[in-house]
């Protein structure tokens, strides 16, 4: 399609340095237009003859600048060039970024963890008692994997490896705390599943009220609602009103008591 | 003459007046049936489990409170009357029936957990997870052990069931049913459920509940209505069941495979029944025989016992209804059994300051009652000079549930108890003002205390533990001495232990084990005496002042008087034992929840359940089966004579909406704290819409 602009932004390529660059363009994009797969061909073929006609109009004040599709398209494909280019820059600018924040949190990290022979101590006494669940460690350890892979590390938080049963001193259980967070956001979505399934959109539910009135409205002589009264409404000009009335009879105490 | 209705201006406390921010009322998510002891076990939405003994008259004998974290999602009983339950915090919990506390939780990390069932063999578990993974566990005699997992499937396992046989399994999720063979752990077969009957839905079809009978057939419920049969050597649907325009909730077959039930969201229990096609032919056919509408809501949960239906669901009600045909002695037993409120008390008052404890699952609240100076007629409504004031909210810190709390009679000292620890607080009354102290550093052996009892006199602490033992702790001006601790008498648990002291603070008597009700001196710290064991569990004990008689009621609804200093029934429980209670008396169907004496008259006994209070006068004839055991008050136009004719000892009163605890707080007043069953039902959670024509 013809791309029309006001006559202000086409001015004589001579004026200004700028322009010299398009018109230059201008000129090696139309060598090779053809042979870009223009989806409008058709379309295009018909500006391109106008222009030939038309040639340099530019001192007709009435009509607006024609542009030859060939500019324009260039144009087009400078704009894009330059969004590719920063978008690029972007994303470099932000994996630069990624790498820095990663190995930061690697270094905390290993700031953070308990010094190796206490570590050493805890896994072997959880090994003794391996014999007997020891599928159910095997995935225990399987998801605590999975879970350092995706949630990168939480730095702030202590990392202690749970223990299933010290034998010497069984006074204490080591547990992460990032297991419970994923222990209660699963069980939220559980709730949330069964909350959706039997209340939410698509489910028939009406609510109690019209559900106890159904009767009172069958009967021969009909009823008022289950819940007719409202006791919510108004709370707050019922607070006021209490209020006043005390205030007032206060007052009134006073004054009859001179 | 003092007649139940007059002579008292009741200052009603209504409980059901107040803010609150959870709902009062809990509703059922399981049950669970076990043929051997014919128990019931119930789970609720707060995570309590309650064990209902179905032989003594549906008496609800013991309970495990619940925990904010547990929500119970299965409920199922193993070989050896050990019970099991999983929810969504992915932990498998085992009960410990007698000591009354949980053995061990294990988790079993796959998420949390939708499902379970035991083999039929009684010794493996098998759970369905929320990450699609259906685990084995083998049952061991102390623990349960993880064995293996099963193919992993796409969605959640919402269903589990075993083939009579143990061989296979049947597993429904989200829009299809698997079929695992249990040696391999393979899925053999995956029958895709339309998502409604006959039409093209988006809502995803819910697999709330699966059956596998032992001729291969599965049956199945879902969202969609559907009650559908599937067989599983070839994996095709057989037979599809419209029967409710909402989900149906949950399946129950019986032992013998011949009948079923199921729960839909609308309330409506459908029976289903294995019946021949013609009168002489061998060929059956399952037909759905007898609709039932006892539930508002969903019912979520149903169970099938040789001889009834048991439902329950999000309206609290646990309704039990014997089929007529099996069923062999037609007489009152034959009757639905609707059990809505509590079988144990949870209020507890002050007499001296007129004050009301009110037990929630996570807070207590204090009450101060109101006033009248009014007077009026027998039956009049007075109205209130002082309004009941509500003096404390308060919350327990943590995510269990309060087991049981009590008031001091002078209303100085509050105790309450949760599995973990105990709480005693000191309450100072200045003017209007009420300020409260903890009593810090409780001992660690008063935790899980099932039942806390104060002296009249305040100065002694009871309280019976989950452990059998019973401790006696003094109570001095802001801290406490440990007096002395009962050691557990010989004899299984059957039921929770209920205390009662004598007024004149020299006896206490504990019941809930098979020994029977004992009796122990407080001065000189030993057992005095033991009730005979009687073989229904005790469900309100009491003390009467001077005579010092040990009032006792049953399950079966029989209520004994046995004198302590004696050591022997008293004359008035021996006669009315020969002459028997009135059969009306004995077809009650709530329990005696609690008993009290009138201080200037010994003949009284008062004692109320859930629908009617009752005065019994000793001094006045008992009534047999031809008289009218619910007495109105005869007219006053009526001779004297005739009115002594007629008036027996027991004197019954049903003016009261549902009753949930009732005291005399002097000589002249009563208080009667009553719960409608309008309030419950309107704080339930929405019911599924019904049109109506006309509406």
């Amino acid at each position: 399609m013809v791309q029309l602009r006001p006559r202000a932004s086409r001015v004589p390529a001579s004026a200004t340095v700028d322009e010299g660059q398009p018109a230059s363009e201008e000129e090696e994009e139309a060598g090779h237009g053809l042979l870009l797969g223009q989806p409008s061909s058709g379309a295009a073929a018909e500006p391109l003859e106008e222009d030939d006609e038309e040639g340099g109009d530019e001192l007709d004040d009435e009509a607006p600048e024609e542009l030859t599709f060939a500019s324009a398209q260039a144009e087009a494909r400078e704009e894009e060039r330059r969004v590719r280019e920063s978008v690029r820059r972007d994303k470099t600018l932000l994996k630069e970024k990624r790498k820095r924040r990663e190995e930061l949190f690697i270094e905390q990290k290993k700031r953070k963890l308990l010094p190796d022979n206490i570590l050493e101590k805890l896994t072997t006494a959880g090994q003794t008692n391996i014999k007997k669940s020891s599928g159910k460690l095997k995935e225990a350890n399987l998801q605590k994997e999975n879970e350092d892979c995706d949630k990168g590390s939480d730095s702030k938080k202590a990392k202690v490896q749970k223990v299933q049963s010290v034998g010497q001193n069984k006074s204490y259980l080591a547990l992460r705390l990032k297991d419970q967070d994923l222990r209660d956001s699963r069980q939220q979505a559980a709730k949330a599943f069964i909350q959706n399934s039997l209340y939410g959109p698509g489910t028939n539910r009406t609510t109690v009220n019209k559900f106890l009135s159904l009767e009172n409205k069958r009967l021969p002589v009909k009823k008022a609602a289950a819940q007719f009264l409202n006791n919510a409404w108004g709370t707050q000009k019922k607070q006021n009103a209490k209020r006043f009335k005390r205030r007032w009879m206060v007052r009134k105490m006073k004054t009859s008591k001179k | 003459a003092s007649t139940s209705g007059a002579e008292h201006a009741s200052a009603r406390a209504r409980g059901a007046a107040v803010e609150r921010d959870e709902p009062p009322a809990i509703g059922i998510r399981c049950v669970a049936y076990n043929n051997q002891s014919n128990r019931l076990a119930v789970s609720r939405t707060d995570g309590t489990v309650e064990i209902y003994n179905l032989s003594a008259n549906y008496f609800q004998e013991k309970f495990f409170p619940g925990h904010e974290s547990r929500a119970t999602e299965a409920l199922c009983w193993a070989k050896g009357q050990r019970l099991f339950s999983a929810g969504l915090n992915g932990e498998i919990i085992e009960y410990d029936l007698q000591a009354l506390n949980i053995k061990y939780a294990v988790d079993a990390f796959g998420g949390p957990i939708w499902s379970m069932a035991v083999s039929p063999c009684g010794s493996q578990l098998l759970v369905g997870c929320e990450d699609g993974s259906v685990k084995l566990f083998q049952i061991t005699p102390d623990k349960i052990q993880f064995e293996r997992n099963f193919d992993r499937q796409k969605s959640r396992i919402l269903s589990l069931s075993w083939h009579p046989s143990g061989t296979h399994i049947a597993a429904g999720s989200i829009d299809y049913i698997s079929v695992f063979a249990v040696k391999s752990g393979s899925a053999v077969h995956k029958m895709l459920v339309d998502r409604q009957y006959m039409g093209v839905s988006k809502r995803k079809c819910i697999i709330w509940g699966v059956a596998f009978l032992s001729d291969g057939t599965i049956i199945s419920v879902d969202s969609a209505g559907k009650v559908q049969f599937w067989d599983s050597a070839t994996g095709t649907l057989v037979k599809n069941h419209l029967i409710a325009n909402a989900d149906v909730q949950s399946i129950a077959v019986s032992d013998q495979e011949d009948s079923f039930v199921v729960g839909t969201a609308e309330g409506t229990v459908f029976h289903f029944q294995l019946v021949s096609v013609t009168s002489n032919s061998s060929e059956k056919q399952w037909v759905r025989t007898k609709p039932f509408q006892h539930h508002t809501h969903d019912v979520r949960a149903v169970a099938h016992s040789p001889t009834a239906l048991i439902s329950g669901g999000t309206d609290t009600h646990l309704v039990i209804r014997p089929l007529m045909e099996k069923v062999e002695v037609k007489n009152y037993d034959a009757a639905l059994r609707k059990i809505t409120f509590p079988h144990r008390r949870l209020i507890s008052c002050s007499k001296k300051r007129h004050l009301l404890l009110f037990q929630f699952a996570h807070h207590l609240e204090l009450w101060r009652l109101g006033s009248t100076v009014a007077t009026g007629k027998n039956g009049d409504t007075l109205p209130l000079s002082k309004d009941a004031d509500h003096l404390l909210h308060l919350k327990t810190k943590g995510p269990e549930n309060i087991i049981c709390s009590c008031i001091s009679p002078c209303g100085s000292w509050i105790a309450y108890s949760t599995t973990s620890r105990f709480f005693l607080y000191r309450l100072n009354y200045e003017h209007d003002n009420i300020s409260l102290q903890r009593v810090s550093k409780m001992p660690a052996f008063l935790r899980s205390a099932l039942q806390i009892l104060f002296s009249e006199d305040s100065t002694k602490l009871f309280v019976a533990s989950n452990q059998g033992s019973l401790h006696t702790i003094r109570l001095l001006e802001g801290s406490f001495k440990h007096l002395h601790t009962f050691q557990p008498q010989s004899g299984t648990v059957e039921s929770m232990c209920l205390l009662a002291v004598s007024p004149d603070g020299n006896w206490l008597a504990a019941s809930g084990t098979s020994a029977g009700v004992h009796v122990y001196n407080i001065k000189h710290l030993k057992l005095h005496c033991t009730v005979p064991a009687y073989n229904f569990p005790v469900t309100a004990l009491a003390i009467a002042p001077n005579t010092n008689n040990l009032v006792i009621a049953h399950s079966d609804q029989q209520v004994f008087e046995y004198s302590i200093p004696d050591k022997q029934y008293t004359e008035w429980s021996r006669t009315i034992q020969k002459q028997g209670f009135h059969y009306l008396w004995l077809q009650r169907d709530t329990p005696i929840t609690h008993i009290s004496f009138h201080p200037k008259r010994p003949m009284h006994i008062l004692l109320h359940d859930a629908y009617m209070f009752c005065i019994i006068d000793k001094s006045l004839p008992l009534p047999n089966d031809k008289t009218l055991l619910y007495n109105p008050l005869p007219p006053t136009n009526e001779s004297d004579v005739i009115r002594r004719r007629t008036a027996h000892a027991f004197k019954i009163s049903k003016i009261y909406k549902p009753l949930l605890f009732m005291d005399l707080l002097d000589e002249r007043t009563l208080v009667a704290v009553e719960r409608p069953l309008d309030d419950i039902i309107a704080q339930l959670p929405p019911p599924i819409k019904k049109k109506k024509f006309g509406t």
